[in-house]
């Protein structure tokens, strides 16, 4: 046995040196799903660069963040990796993220604004305005429905003119028919509340990013709505979430319709062949009745939320220059073609966008994938400032209260609109 | 003052003596020592990102002593140490006593008791959450009932509480096995000429002979439960309504460190949970003295 051990541990140093005269390099990712899709593009590159080994490295969201900064701290990040919009300020403002901005000086003027757009450039820029990531995919949430249901209760189908008070008029319908759950409408912010408190012309951060609006009048309306919806019978309480997941519940058919990312779609398809031909997806249904004010970015009761993640490096890595190089094809149309084809995601390359379909082609079942780059229209940049990190989970406690019955709504929203404006302003004095 | 000299021969062996405690001194000051009292340190200052700490003074401390959450979570940790360390000791000598007697495929019985703890922690709570489901789980299906354990906030401590206990029954039983097997048959021939029951029997020689294991179960008990959090992590997250009222102070200090990024609050929750250990165990130490027989 310790013979054994001797020898893993002998052979891991190996592995971690460079004797075979090439550069390792490890790229650590959170989606298993998405493993594929990222080696495809690791072979792209090796095969142009023999002598770069990349490694492809999974650790769960859970536990990303934890080590990612740890490994910050330490000197020691993986030499690429994904990183998220939420988190991206926090690390490039502390000088942790290499300067992408003139990665592609070489290759084309205004090489990202020309390829890439508003918000995938917005997610990846610093409070600098300079660029720390290359721009990897896009997304945004959609509406998942299970048509079974919808016929049994005679009711027709989500379509473009689908609006808050047809997805409340189905579920009771489909409640009331069938015995099962309508709309899931779980306790999360990108998959719940943002789109709708957008929609309803509120605001989560204003314009400038300094102040929340979880309680302004188009944001507290859109959260008694969708806080509401879990008191009425067709839709399960946060007790119930806690412990099945909506998604688990809409795939197991006790559930007509929930939000889902539009990066976990291909995943559910392939692990519900059972469910083919009775699922599709639609857009978000609108707000028939915003709310009007100065701030409201939408007018018509459409928003949906959409992110974006990035490929960084860390500023002061072993492998530096290899890793730029590899970043920077990873932002070049061939790479994103191929992620796209892949169906690890959406790319945020203009142009490649619909290469995303390739995936789904080798599937009988199809769904309504138009919707889905149809709400890129009036898609709305994940809400985030530089003190996202500090305040998100705070804000998260406080709404766990209100959905627990422990905590009022409006007071519970003074506060959430408290923590982030504390906390923002903390932030700024710091800096 | 006469200067007491070493030969050349002691004062080797002195080094030698050095040299042979030296791996486990560095050992423990540089992963413990040195850790708390950076923790010491951590928890006078903010945590401003990446390793890098501003001195604030005792402003954790107040934040902290004025927050009704970390007053809920010292609470939760009294609880939950309550519940399972009497429970869970009592339950282990119970055991104990039965695998100690004559009965068939006592092997067996032994490997299964001790099963629990060679099993994953996160598998444990992944399989008993599902036990807990308040609409699918087995628990509710063969009570007949109704009860949302994990996510009602009455009974979501309870429920860990009886993962924990579950966990550890086998452990401490077989060190309270390993006690009850060193005690002389010929006490308990003498007890029962005398006259003596089989209860008398258990308070005047079982306890008082094993009363050295049953201390040091009791202490490794306590310390465990007031350090609960892999069980919580695991069976909860963090958009559980019951969230408030199960959390205990480590899984507190976590989600302050780790999730908010606030480190230096974090470290003054564990300022508090250590010297709250060190209390407990001050008394203890004491009390041990009134029931614990080291000699006959």
């Amino acid at each position: 046995m310790a013979a054994v051990l001797t020898l893993v541990l002998l052979l891991s140093m190996v592995g971690c040196g460079s004797s075979d005269g090439k550069t390792h390099l490890t790229f650590q990712i959170w989606d298993t799903s998405q493993q594929a899709g990222m080696e495809a593009m690791c072979e792209a590159y090796t095969a142009q660069h023999p002598d770069v080994v990349i490694d492809v490295q999974i650790v769960s969201w859970s536990e990303y963040w934890t080590k990612l900064e740890a490994a910050a701290e330490s000197s020691t990040m993986p030499d690429i990796f994904w990183m998220h919009t939420n988190q991206l300020l926090y690390y490039a403002d502390f000088g942790m993220l290499a300067d992408v901005t003139n990665l592609y000086d070489d290759v084309e003027s205004g090489y990202y604004q020309n390829h890439f757009s508003d918000i995938s450039l917005n997610n990846v820029s610093g409070s600098d305005g300079h660029y720390y990531g290359v721009p990897k995919d896009k997304d945004n949430g959609v509406l998942v429905y299970n048509k079974e249901m919808f016929d049994s209760a005679g009711v027709a189908y989500p379509d473009d003119s689908w609006t808050w008070d047809d997805l409340v008029d189905a579920s009771q319908k489909i409640h009331d028919a069938t015995g099962n759950y309508g709309y899931l409408a779980y306790s999360d912010d990108q998959l719940g509340y943002w789109a709708y408190v957008y929609q309803n012309g509120g605001y989560i951060l204003n314009a400038d990013k300094t102040a929340a609006g979880y309680n302004e009048p188009g944001g507290k309306e859109a959260m008694e709505f969708y806080i509401g919806m879990q008191k009425e019978d067709w839709c399960p309480d946060q007790t119930f979430f806690t412990q099945n997941g909506a998604g688990s519940t809409f795939w197991s058919e006790k559930g007509a319709m929930f939000m889902e990312g539009s990066w976990s779609l291909l995943g559910a398809l392939q692990n519900n062949p059972q469910m083919d031909g009775k699922w599709d997806i639609a857009k978000l249904p609108k707000d028939p009745n915003p709310v009007s004010t100065p701030e409201s970015l939408d007018k018509d009761g459409r928003a949906c939320i959409s992110n974006g993640l990035c490929y960084s490096t860390a500023a002061h890595g072993k492998n530096r220059e290899v890793a730029l190089d590899v970043i920077k094809y990873f932002g070049t149309e061939e790479a994103q073609l191929i992620q796209g084809r892949s169906g690890a995601a959406i790319p945020a390359y203009l142009g490649t966008e619909e290469s995303w379909r390739t995936a789904w082609e080798q599937y009988d079942y199809k769904i309504n994938l138009d919707c889905v780059f149809e709400q890129f229209d009036y898609a709305i940049q994940i809400p985030y400032n530089s003190a996202s990190p500090r305040w998100k989970s705070q804000v998260l406690d406080v709404l766990t209260q209100i959905y627990a019955g422990n905590q009022e709504i409006d007071s519970g929203l003074d506060q959430m609109t408290e923590i982030v404006n504390t906390e923002t302003a903390k932030k700024l004095a710091g800096n | 003052m006469k200067k007491t000299r070493l030969s050349a021969a002691q004062r080797r062996e002195e080094n030698w003596g050095w040299i042979m405690v030296a791996p486990t001194i560095i050992g423990l000051f540089v992963l413990n020592i040195w850790p708390f009292i950076q923790t010491i340190y951590t928890s006078f200052c903010e945590h401003l990102g990446f390793g890098h700490y501003k001195f604030i003074g005792i402003q954790n401390y107040i934040d902290m002593f004025g927050s009704t959450e970390f007053w809920k979570a010292t609470w939760n940790t009294v609880w939950f140490c309550f519940l399972t360390v009497p429970v869970g000791i009592i339950l282990a000598l119970f055991v104990a006593m039965l695998l100690n007697t004559k009965v068939k495929f006592k092997g067996g019985f032994r490997t299964i008791f001790f099963l629990p703890l060679v099993c994953a922690p996160a598998a444990v709570a992944m399989v008993w959450q599902w036990i807990f489901n308040g609409q699918y789980g087995i628990l509710n299906q063969i009570l007949g009932t109704n009860i949302q354990w994990i996510t009602n906030s009455r009974t979501a401590v309870v429920a860990v509480a009886i993962v924990s206990v579950w966990s550890s029954v086998g452990y401490d039983a077989v060190l309270l096995l390993a006690g009850l097997q060193n005690i002389p048959k010929t006490l308990y021939e003498a007890n029962s000429i005398d006259g003596a029951g089989k209860v008398r029997q258990f308070f005047t020689i079982t306890v008082p002979m094993i009363s050295p294991s049953l201390f040091s179960v009791l202490i490794m008990r306590l310390m465990a439960s007031m350090k609960v959090y892999d069980l919580i992590y695991m069976m909860s997250d963090e958009t559980n309504p019951a969230m408030a009222d199960m959390q205990s102070l480590m899984y507190l200090f976590y989600r302050s460190s780790f999730v908010a990024g606030d480190r230096g609050y974090g470290s003054a929750i564990v300022i508090w949970t250590v010297a709250l250990i060190l209390l407990v165990t001050l008394i203890q130490f004491w009390g041990q003295k009134k029931w614990v027989t080291y000699d006959i």
